[in-house]
């Protein structure tokens, strides 16, 4: 897993809840990389999991709560970072079917060591979408915030309906009705 | 101090992390340099390898071009849409068009008609299909006209998965071109002749694998594919695919074997198929230098032939069987006679072998001499090409001969040529001893017949001529005044003499009927009166017995018929004598009804129905036969028997047929049918017989002859001609009738035939043939001979007519009529002729009163016959003044005795004589007043004499 992944995760933790939730996080899980993350490089996923897990034990959060949340943090990042590829779409569908595009081509060719979810993108209708989600990551919550963020970002309203497809998460599908 | 520791442990952390990126960014950017200094080399080197690679690229081009232009082929190059671009020199060298010729043009244009479009389809299959290669000819028209034949290789040219141009690699191919044509031509017109070949073909390469066969070789041995088909398979495979195998199959690999092993050409084996057809097997090797390149088979269906082939031998081998068996011997020679084949039979009818016979001349060793012009006549007409048969001796070996009966014919070759005949002989030997001994058999009987028959003419002749006497002098004994009793004696006489005669009639006409001497005659006659004649004949014989003679006629039957009436009146009377015999009382009937008529034919059906004794059933069988008589309880009827066998005979002669029916104690009816045509014309009427029994004296004939040995025959013609006031002279052999008729002529001449010194006929050949004042007067035969061929030689001898004796009166005084000279002495033709008593003058005279009547006759015979005959003697001394005195005095005396018409003669002698116009006419009238008197005395004699009777 790309280190901007980590380093943006623990940026995200310090500004809710200060570097000293930071310090236990890093400090009580016991990491292969000892805590220490560069967004250069490449981390084992394992690691999300624990600093995650961690997380809501201290937060009393979910799981899941907590990956949606960061993924709607994470779009934000992503807002900055990827301004141009943003600025092709002009709605959250369009930049779906983008991302589906651009991400299986693009992403491949910048990082061909990375184990890539993978989206398929329909559209039943103008105001109807489906993204079907499979990764062996399971990081379908993370997903869901993205959305979520991404819906934002355009100001647009959607119900985001999620549906595991099998039971250990990693098929995942999601309806969005706008409204 | 945790702030601090925390602090402390974000400061490592951070520090790490910025070391760690610090080096990850190290590596990537030596990475990165790496990278860049191998591209910087690798540009280098590219330029320097496309810089060698583009020399390379001349080099070879060059090279390629070279090659291009020193070999014969032509390449070319085109454009996608067909257009040549490239074209090698040496095209010109082939074709005669320069390269810029070429390019531009469209790859049809050079082609030549017809072929155009084949060439653009080729193309377009090429781009679409996308072979890399392909080969294709085609017709090129060069620059001078040539068709050149081009064999083109086409590769595709790719870049970028597009076509870009098509390089062809053609060369000149006219010559295999023109070959392999040519070599089509011959398959075709091969494969043409074996497909129509009338044989099954097949032929193989030398290891047996099929190069072709045709549809018949399939159809014979019943393979279901096609002939195509075959080719290529083995041997096996062929035997597999067949469906009519041979009958044999180990007799036919056997032979096949051989065959294959002696590499002879065979031909003629016979294939049996195991359903039944019959081939023939040619076997031909194909030797090319000696070398066997393939075997050639040939089948024929000779089915049919053979089994015709069969059927000819087998019915050859039935009839010659037959021949054998037939007792008939057979000789085969050539046109020379000499022999080719003799069968079994004929040698042993010969008794040489065939090897003794072959190659002899047949006439030479076997035909007599004498025999010799038989067989060369009937060799000429084997020439002609016609059959016969003929009879001839033939000489065996040991010298005996024997009768053949040879039937002759031609044998022709294929072309109709005649190449010989074929002789077959049946023994007569045996035939021809019969033969001689029949013949001789024979001639004795005809002889004993002949015999026979001059016995019964003899006879016959030798009965008649006293019978004859006898009727005649019993007819002359009655004008000798005799008494009842004598006159009841002499009917008894003629009576007998009657039926002896009829008897003798009887025997005469059925040996002449059996002898085929009866001539049926055609002349017309009228048929009822015919009938009308024999029912008054009859009713005259039945006078004064209780029966009834009738006649019925059909009302059809009128005119004339044209038949034999003499036969038709002889059945008649026949039939109707015969009923008279059987009836006591009651009636005779006489028929006749039209049964059918078509055209002129009439058949006529006549009947004669009695009511007499009858016949009994079962004797109806016997009464046609000769010589039976059916005599119910010894009847007294007498007669030879032959009556009715005549009758029989004379109905079937003109083709009719007659029946009887018959019961007992009701009577017969006879019954025959005659075939007739009705006459176009109308004869005379049948003069029906004159009541009187007297004949009378109607013609003038002045002078006769008669010519007659017998002197009872000399008394009774005398003394009929003396009745008759006729004159004669008797001359009693021919050549005494010879000698009178040199002096004096006669009206008449009656010849007996059978005299001494010199016969009836040679007497009449001898009076017309020398010159005599009677060279043409009729002379009529008077003989006992019945005959007909004795009329014959009496016709063909000059005679007129013929009188059979015994005969009656009449009918001599009916031919004497006949041959009345037609010419008179009268000067006065109007002047009718005296023709007998006027009978009702002297009724009206006399009545009842026969006393005066017979007074006046006497009175005339004896006072007024001598007055008239002094007018003779007034004539020579010319007082016509007395003549005509007399005349007047005697011209009432003729009525009173019923002359008439000499009255009125006698008025004309008066009136002439007193007016002394012409003497010379009154002294004929006088003579012939004369002789009519002297001619009636007999006449008015007789009828005194009648009167004169009770």
């Amino acid at each position: 897993m790309k280190g901007l992944v980590f380093t943006e995760f623990l940026e995200m933790v310090e500004e809710r809840f200060g570097y000293g939730v930071v310090d236990q996080l890093l400090t009580k899980s016991d990491l292969p990389s000892r805590g220490i993350y560069t967004a250069v490089g490449t981390y084992n996923h394992c690691e999300m999991l624990t600093l995650v897990e961690q997380l809501s034990s201290y937060t009393h959060q979910t799981v899941a709560e907590l990956l949606r949340a960061y993924g709607q943090y994470m779009f934000k990042i992503f807002t900055r970072s990827y301004r141009q590829l943003l600025d092709r779409s002009d709605s959250a569908f369009s930049l779906f079917h983008l991302i589906q595009e651009y991400h299986s081509v693009e992403v491949r060719k910048l990082y061909p060591d990375a184990e890539l979810p993978h989206f398929f993108v329909e559209q039943p209708a103008p105001d109807h979408l489906t993204m079907h989600y499979t990764s062996e990551r399971k990081l379908a919550d993370f997903a869901h915030g993205l959305i979520e963020g991404c819906l934002e970002h355009f100001g647009e309203q959607a119900t985001v309906t999620k549906t595991n497809l099998t039971d250990d998460g990693s098929q995942v599908l999601f309806d969005i009705v706008k409204r | 101090m945790d702030d601090i520791e925390l602090l402390k442990r974000r400061l490592a952390r951070e520090q790490a992390a910025r070391r760690q990126a610090e080096g990850i960014l190290e590596q990537k950017a030596l990475e990165l340099y790496d990278v860049n200094i191998r591209l910087q080399h690798l540009n280098e080197n590219l330029e320097l390898e496309i810089q060698n690679k583009l020399t390379e690229l001349q080099e070879s081009e060059q090279r390629y071009r070279q090659l291009i232009e020193s070999i014969e082929d032509i390449i070319y190059k085109i454009s996608p849409d067909g257009y040549f671009t490239y074209i090698s020199p040496v095209a010109e060298k082939l074709l005669g068009y320069k390269e810029h010729e070429f390019v531009g043009k469209h790859a049809s244009y050079f082609v030549e008609q017809g072929y155009k479009g084949a060439l653009i389809t080729y193309y377009q299959r090429v781009l679409e299909e996308r072979k890399s290669s392909t080969y294709y000819e085609l017709p090129i028209i060069a620059k001078d006209g040539r068709t050149v034949w081009i064999g083109q290789t086409v590769r595709i040219i790719e870049s970028n998965n597009e076509i870009v141009e098509m390089v062809a690699v053609a060369r000149d191919v006219t010559a295999r071109k023109t070959t392999e044509l040519a070599l089509q031509t011959t398959q075709i017109q091969l494969t043409a002749l074996i497909s129509s070949l009338q044989s099954g073909v097949m032929l193989e390469t030398q290891d047996r694998q099929v190069i072709l066969a045709n549809g018949l070789f399939c159809d014979l041995f019943g393979i279901s594919v096609s002939a195509q088909q075959l080719t290529g398979l083995s041997h096996t495979d062929l035997e597999a695919l067949t469906g009519n195998p041979v009958d044999d199959p180990q007799a036919f690999k056997a032979r096949t074997d051989e065959l294959l092993a002696c590499r002879q050409a065979s031909v003629g084996t016979e294939v049996r198929l195991s359903n039944g057809r019959i081939l023939e097997q040619d076997y031909i090797p194909i030797l090319i230098d000696g070398m066997c390149m393939g075997h050639l088979w040939q089948y024929t269906d000779v089915t049919k032939k053979n089994t015709t082939r069969e059927r000819i031998r087998r019915s050859e081998e039935k009839y010659r069987g037959i021949m054998n068996n037939m007792e008939l011997g057979l000789l085969e020679v050539d046109n020379d006679q000499t022999i080719l084949r003799a069968y079994d039979r004929f040698c042993k009818m010969i008794g040489y072998r065939e090897d003794e016979l072959i190659g002899q001349n047949a006439a030479k060793m076997l035909v007599p001499p004498e025999f010799i012009q038989v067989l060369s006549e009937q060799q000429q007409q084997r020439r002609l090409g016609t059959a016969g048969s003929y009879e001839l001796q033939l000489m065996r070996k040991d010298g005996s001969r024997i009768w053949v009966l040879v039937s002759g014919v031609p044998i022709q070759d294929e072309h109709g040529a005649q190449v010989g005949s074929m002789g077959i002989h049946y023994d007569l030997t045996a035939r021809k001893q019969l033969e001689q001994e029949l013949a001789t058999a024979k001639h004795l009987a005809d002889e004993a017949r002949q015999a026979e028959k001059q016995f019964l003419a003899n006879m016959s002749h030798e009965i008649r001529t006293p019978l004859n006497a006898i009727i005649g002098m019993s007819h002359l004994l009655f004008d000798t005044r005799p008494t009842a009793q004598q006159q009841e004696y002499i009917e008894i006489l003629q009576t007998s003499a009657d039926f002896l005669h009829s008897l003798i009639s009887d025997l005469l006409d059925m040996t002449k009927i059996e002898a085929g001497r009866i001539e049926v005659q055609s002349r017309p006659f009228d048929l009822a009166g015919l009938m009308r004649g024999t029912q008054k004949v009859f009713e005259m014989k039945l006078q004064g017995r209780p029966i009834d003679i009738d006649v019925m006629l059909d009302a059809r039957i009128n005119g004339d018929f044209i038949g034999d009436d003499v036969m038709l009146n002889q059945i008649l009377t026949n039939l109707v004598g015969n009923a008279d015999k059987f009836t006591e009382e009651g009636s005779i009937q006489i028929s006749a009804r039209i049964r059918k008529e078509e055209q002129n034919q009439c058949w006529i059906e006549f009947s004669v129905t009695d009511t007499g004794v009858g016949i009994p059933t079962e004797k109806l069988g016997l009464v046609f036969q000769k010589f039976k008589q059916v005599n119910p309880q010894g009847h007294k009827h007498k007669g030879t028997g032959l009556g009715l066998a005549i009758t029989k005979e004379l109905v079937e002669i003109q083709g009719g047929t007659i029946q009887v029916k018959s019961r007992v104690g009701e009577g017969s009816v006879f019954t025959f049918i005659l075939p007739f045509t009705r006459s176009a014309t109308q004869s005379a009427p049948v003069p029906v017989p004159e009541l009187s029994p007297v004949p009378m004296m109607e013609w003038r004939l002045g002078h006769v002859l008669v010519v007659e040995d017998n002197t009872m025959n000399q008394k009774y013609i005398g003394s009929l001609l003396n009745k008759w006031g006729i004159s004669y002279t008797l001359a009693p052999d021919g050549m005494q009738a010879i000698e009178v008729c040199r002096q004096h002529k006669f009206d008449l001449i009656l010849m007996d035939i059978q005299m001494p010194v010199l016969d009836g006929y040679e007497a009449t050949v001898a009076i017309r043939s020398t010159r005599n004042p009677n060279q043409h007067v009729p002379i009529i035969a008077l003989t006992a001979s019945a005959m007909l061929d004795h009329k014959n030689i009496a016709l063909a001898a000059g005679m007129d007519d013929f009188l059979t004796k015994p005969f009656d009166p009449p009918k001599l005084l009916a031919l004497l009529r006949q041959y009345t000279p037609a010419e008179l002495p009268d000067a006065n033709p109007s002047v009718p002729i005296a023709l007998g008593l006027d009978w009702r003058h002297l009724h009206d005279m006399y009545g009842p009163d026969l006393s005066t009547a017979s007074e006046m006759f006497e009175l005339f015979l004896n006072d007024i016959v001598p007055e008239i005959n002094r007018l003779n003697d007034l004539c020579t001394a010319h007082d016509w003044a007395e003549v005509a005195r007399l005349a007047h005095k005697l011209k009432p005396t003729f009525s009173m005795v019923g002359l008439t018409e000499l009255e009125a003669k006698m008025a004309q002698i008066e009136r002439s004589a007193s007016q002394n116009s012409n003497s010379e006419l009154v002294v004929i009238y006088c003579s012939d007043i004369i002789k009519h008197t002297n001619e009636a005395i007999p006449l008015l004699k007789n009828e005194l004499q009648k009167l004169a009777q009770p």
